[in-house]
């Protein structure tokens, strides 16, 4: 009993250890964000602003383009992991349900791609897309993104769709289904934890991504945020003074993702710890 | 299978049942089988539902990647259109110091992110496991706590560690240091720290991955083996050396290069946080073929520098498929 008690008391150390760590940083950013310029500069630096201070919020959504910037990203976000499950979902299909010479090479050939860094891939996109009249546009970006969040789709929903019994299929063909109808109106609704799965993860990949926009974009209003953060970024604009308004403007980029994860993380939880790392 | 759906084939067959009457089940099943694989019908080929995916990743993947191959071979730059075939951009790039330093540079910081990101990734995972057993209070707010800091995108995680650390009049943390040691620390301006402290920031954002995957794989270590353990007179420590550990190994392997091959491709989070600086100290590979391309407008190195990354890719690559495959045998 003796030794429970210790090695809970020793757990909760842990945690709280943990929990600081984790938080710390974004907690200390936070506080920068509510900052007036004075306090900024206060010797010593105190840990909380002296009040909920909105303002520097208010002043980077209503005169700088990090508002714009954030529905870009969201933009971006949404139509790649819509158009990513459009795509991804009849490969998975074909993986799951037919056996085929070139099964097993093309399904190795997306792990490939899964593993090559994006920046490899993104260096010729600018010549390409120039001249497929794709520069500064969201469709080419989106385009890239699709194709990024493809190999794991598939590999996701595969799983998914591979635990669904062979016979479900069999007895809606039976009643007149066709193959379309099948994977539409039986796979993809009892594969929605697979959905839901991949939605959460490309959207947060999507949001994350940086090299493909910064090299097909360049006009600041249609930049996405994880971009214009940089460009905001003191030392390109001098004077320690942005700094809030930075901390303000990294806090809002972050936010919809952390949200995104604390509403939705048991999906997450259950996606990763559901084998669907293991391929 | 949802009711609705069982009932429906159950209801299909004893359809079909009534309509040959004499028909086994197993009869039932041939015909439906034959059904989904009648010929001539083009959703039964499964290129078909191939296409459009393959067609994406032919376009935006495989294409750009023979041309970086291509482009690595050439001259070309960012604002010049016009370029001619060359090897220099090789040649260059092996009579270059940097390029053996960055690669240097990216061995390490990999080294040191795989590294802290298994051992703390470990701790966390079996006190999280620890938790949940014991249903302590506050295990899921804990296992928040450290996924947020994992969807943070690697720009934004760059930006919070560089203004936490940061020297400057609002750096909290370092004027702790201060007040306890009597000396600041120059995470990001001391070029024999600034590695480690990008290591941190990396590592940081990262361990959630390796925590919650070994946490999904001790949930499948059959609950016998430690009771076994028991019997035997094991402790907390003998158990988690010869229960654990060995029965993670795979999981392990897999983690091991999956962090690898993430931390060798990451260059946003430092690009925000040092920028590579100061003196080039933190300047991993892809760092230095974006600032080739963007600081230099030289397409033709950044792309040779791009193909190094691209082997050191397809190598790792090779030896996770390796371990996928000694895995599925083990199991």
């Amino acid at each position: 009993m003796q030794a429970i008690r210790l090695s809970t008391f020793a757990l909760y150390a842990v945690f709280i250890l943990a929990a600081g760590i984790f938080l710390f940083p974004l907690f200390s950013v936070v506080s920068l964000s509510m900052k007036t310029a004075d306090e900024v500069f206060a010797w010593p630096p105190a840990l909380l602003p002296e009040s909920l201070n909105f303002a520097t919020y208010r002043y980077v959504l209503q005169e700088t383009l990090v508002g714009r910037m954030l529905w870009n990203s969201a933009q971006m976000t949404f139509f790649s992991v819509i158009g990513a499950i459009v795509i991804s979902a009849p490969a998975a299909y074909a993986f799951s349900r037919f056996q085929f010479r070139m099964h097993k090479p093309l399904l190795l050939l997306l792990l490939v791609y899964q593993m090559i860094s994006t920046l490899v891939v993104a260096i010729p996109l600018y010549r390409y897309f120039e001249s497929l009249n794709l520069l500064d546009s969201h469709l080419g970006v989106i385009l890239v993104y699709i194709t990024v969040e493809i190999p794991f789709t598939i590999w996701l929903l595969k799983g998914f769709f591979d635990s669904i019994p062979q016979s479900i299929d069999e007895a809606a063909t039976l009643d007149g289904a066709n193959r379309f109808q099948i994977l539409t109106r039986i796979l993809l609704p009892l594969a929605k934890p697979g959905l839901a799965a991949a939605v959460i993860f490309n959207a947060i990949a999507a949001w994350s991504q940086f090299i493909v926009p910064y090299l097909l974009l360049s006009k600041p209003e249609i930049l996405p945020i994880s971009i214009g953060i940089l460009n905001f970024a003191p030392g390109q604009s001098e004077g320690e003074v942005t700094i809030p308004y930075l901390a303000a403007a990294s806090i809002l980029a972050l936010l919809p993702a952390v949200l995104v994860l604390v509403v939705l993380q048991r999906f997450i939880v259950q996606a990763l710890t559901g084998g669907a790392v293991k391929g | 299978m949802t009711p609705r759906h069982q009932k429906e084939a159950a209801v299909s067959a004893a359809a079909l049942l009534a309509a040959h009457p004499g028909a086994t089940q197993s009869a039932v099943k041939r015909r439906a089988i034959r059904m989904l694989r009648s010929p001539g019908n083009l959703q039964d080929s499964p290129f078909i539902w191939l296409a459009p995916a393959f067609a994406f990743l032919v376009l935006f993947y495989t294409y750009p990647l023979l041309d970086v191959i291509r482009l690595s071979f050439t001259n070309a730059s960012l604002i010049e259109p016009d370029y001619v075939y060359t090897f220099n951009s090789y040649r260059r790039l092996f009579d270059d110091p940097n390029t053996l330093r960055s690669l240097k540079t990216t061995a390490l910081f990999a080294a040191g992110s795989v590294t802290l990101q298994l051992a703390v990734g470990m701790a966390l995972a079996l006190a999280i496991n620890a938790g949940v057993k014991r249903h302590l209070a506050g295990t899921v707010a804990v296992r928040t706590a450290i996924l947020a800091a994992w969807v943070v995108p690697g720009v934004i995680v760059g930006v919070l560690w560089k203004i936490l650390l940061s020297s400057s009049s609002y750096g909290v943390l370092n004027y702790w240091i201060e007040t306890l040691s009597g000396q600041s620390i120059g995470f990001l301006s001391d070029v024999d720290l600034v590695l480690a402290t990008t290591i941190l920031a990396n590592v940081w954002r990262g361990v959630a991955f390796t925590m919650i995957i070994l946490y999904a794989g001790m949930q499948k270590i059959p609950a016998e083996l430690y009771e076994a353990a028991v019997v035997d007179g094991a402790g907390a420590i003998a158990q988690f050396r010869f229960v654990t550990l060995p029965m993670l190994k795979p999981i392990i392997f897999i983690a091991l290069v999956l962090t690898t091959i993430n931390s060798v491709n990451t260059f946003d989070l430092i690009l925000a946080l040092t920028g590579g600086g100061p003196a080039r100290a933190s300047e991993v590979v892809g760092l230095t073929a974006y600032q080739q391309i963007f600081k230099f407008m030289n397409l033709g190195r950044g792309a040779a520098i791009a193909v190094l990354l691209l082997m050191v890719n397809l190598a790792m690559t090779l030896v996770y498929l390796k371990l996928m495959r000694a895995d599925r045998v083990t199991e």
